[in-house]
């Protein structure tokens, strides 16, 4: 049961209070890029969820049951980017060849995440810090579905800023990047949400 | 190829004035808004960023003609990856404190839009020398970037700036300039980083909206002057024909 | 472990990792795209946010020009 909560836990904290985007500066080009339409943003995001689990289950165990022993650990980067755009690469395969209706809302994302420094960041914090397995996940998943939340709002505010009468030089990215601020203040708040709880 | 005059001065000022890689093509914006907490911390990390650029810059401007079109991509992936290693294992070594400041962030210089993005559009089709220097005004101008931002985070934020505690071998100074009492913490915090990184965009976007407006309104002064002197000329040509 | 050893087993997951990569990134290209698939757009017209060359609202905007 224990590990059930610190699992939940581990998923809430990485997903809402580290936010990937607004607290730890992964994946900013896509969040500043992708983020004027509320259906691109939702392809992007879903499409990153994915591509980080998977390089989450890769990499773990290729380091740790193979860069470790060989005394070869000094290659993870190397190894992760290449992991990672295979994995790119190869769920663009298989989404073209056999499902045309995922290929047509995610497919032109997909080149983008070998890019987008969230999933190399996650394979290599995880490793860095000496998460377990299951610790890894569950930062992979918070970490992923924060993005996800984190992208989508950010549309859906950027689509009414399109419409609402701002500074002349704050137009475009300047007024987005100060919405961001605001909402990075926001998540703030949630600091120490869990700083009762003990395991 | 005939090569214009000044073209290498061009060259190296593009990156830092012109196309400034984080304030006007606004690429690498992870690291710029993450490491700029510390004016030491953006300082490593602009020349640890240019080193990676100009090695990989240089070897993919030496292999253009080796590596195929067909497999462009994997080839500079696995150069960037190459060299972010070395630079991440040397600074291990010889700064382990800006190591730890940095973290992860070395390891992310492999997707930084910019060091792809220039091996791509220019040291693939130039010769070393001209991405050589490509890659330092480019380098340049990304660390005078994110120092900018430094700059208006740290002596926001702490009041102070301080040096020597990443690279030791500099004496540690501090030098309070705002009060203690008055500085404004959030300059420290993430939102910060957006704020000042939205504004500067801001008075950028000013600036240059401001020489677009001079510039039409100077194209419709002249616009004014020709419609008169057409007009003048018409007056004198239909007087001419009255007489 | 000997150091021969490991140098062995760097380069022999180095290239596996980059055999893979190729073998993926020529198939990915070598598979024609499905109908209804032939120039797909994404929502966003135009964007503003960076010139990352990997992209594609970038690549579509230098083919408009």
């Amino acid at each position: 049961m224990n590990i059930f909560i610190s699992f939940v836990l581990a998923i809430i904290s990485s997903m809402l209070i580290d936010n990937v985007v607004l607290s730890r500066f992964y994946g900013i080009c896509p969040f500043l890029g992708v983020s004027r339409k509320v259906n691109s943003s939702l392809g992007m995001g879903v499409a990153v969820v994915f591509v980080i689990m998977l390089a989450t289950v890769i990499c773990w165990p290729l380091y740790n049951f193979i860069l470790v022993p060989a005394g070869i650990a000094f290659m993870d980067t190397v190894a992760y980017i290449l992991v990672i755009a295979s994995i790119v690469q190869l769920v663009g395969l298989f989404i073209k060849k056999y499902s045309p209706s995922l290929y047509k809302s995610l497919g032109i994302y997909l080149p983008l995440i070998t890019t987008n420094c969230a999933v190399l960041g996650v394979a290599q914090s995880n490793t860095d810090q000496g998460l377990s397995f299951l610790n890894s996940i569950a930062n992979a998943m918070g970490t992923s579905i924060g993005f996800l939340l984190i992208i989508v709002t950010f549309s859906c505010i950027r689509v009414r800023l399109e419409s609402s009468n701002t500074p002349k030089a704050f137009k475009g990215l300047p007024i987005a990047l100060i919405c961001a601020a605001l909402m990075a203040i926001a998540l703030v708040g949630l600091q120490g949400l869990f700083s009762g709880i003990k395991l | 190829m005939k090569r214009e005059k000044g073209y290498t001065k061009k060259n190296f000022l593009k990156g830092i004035i012109a196309e400034n890689p984080l304030f006007v093509s606004i690429l690498g914006t992870c690291p710029a808004l993450a490491t700029t907490k510390t004016i030491e911390a953006a300082l490593g990390m602009g020349i640890l960023f240019t080193i990676v650029l100009i090695c990989s810059s240089v070897l993919v401007s030496l292999l253009r003609k080796v590596i195929s079109e067909e497999i462009r991509t994997p080839a500079y992936i696995v150069i960037i990856a190459t060299f972010v290693t070395i630079v991440k294992m040397l600074t291990n070594a010889f700064l382990p404190e800006l190591f730890s400041t940095l973290g992860v962030f070395i390891s992310l210089i492999v997707v930084n839009c910019i060091v792809l993005g220039r091996a791509e559009a220019y040291a693939s089709k130039n010769n070393v020398f001209d991405s050589f220097i490509d890659a330092l005004g480019m380098g340049l101008g990304y660390t005078l970037a994110i120092l900018s931002m430094a700059v208006f985070r740290e002596i926001l934020g702490t009041g102070a700036i301080s040096f020597g505690k990443i690279f030791y071998f500099i004496p540690y100074f501090k030098l309070q300039i705002i009060p203690k009492n008055y500085v404004l913490s959030i300059f420290q915090n993430p939102a910060g980083a957006f704020i000042v990184f939205g504004v500067i965009l801001a008075v950028i976007a000013f600036f240059s909206n401001r020489k677009k407006e001079y510039q039409a309104y100077l194209a419709r002064q002249e616009k004014i002057r020709k419609a008169e002197e057409a007009k003048k000329l018409a007056a004198q040509k239909a007087e001419g024909g009255n007489k | 472990m000997s150091k021969e050893i490991s140098l062995v087993i760097a380069i022999v997951v180095l290239v596996a990792l980059l055999g893979i990569f190729l073998i993926t990134f020529v198939a990915y290209r070598k598979t024609p795209l499905p109908k209804g698939c032939e120039n797909l757009k994404a929502d966003d017209e135009k964007c503003a946010a960076c010139s990352n060359t990997q992209c594609v609202f970038n690549k579509k905007e230098e083919e408009e020009k």
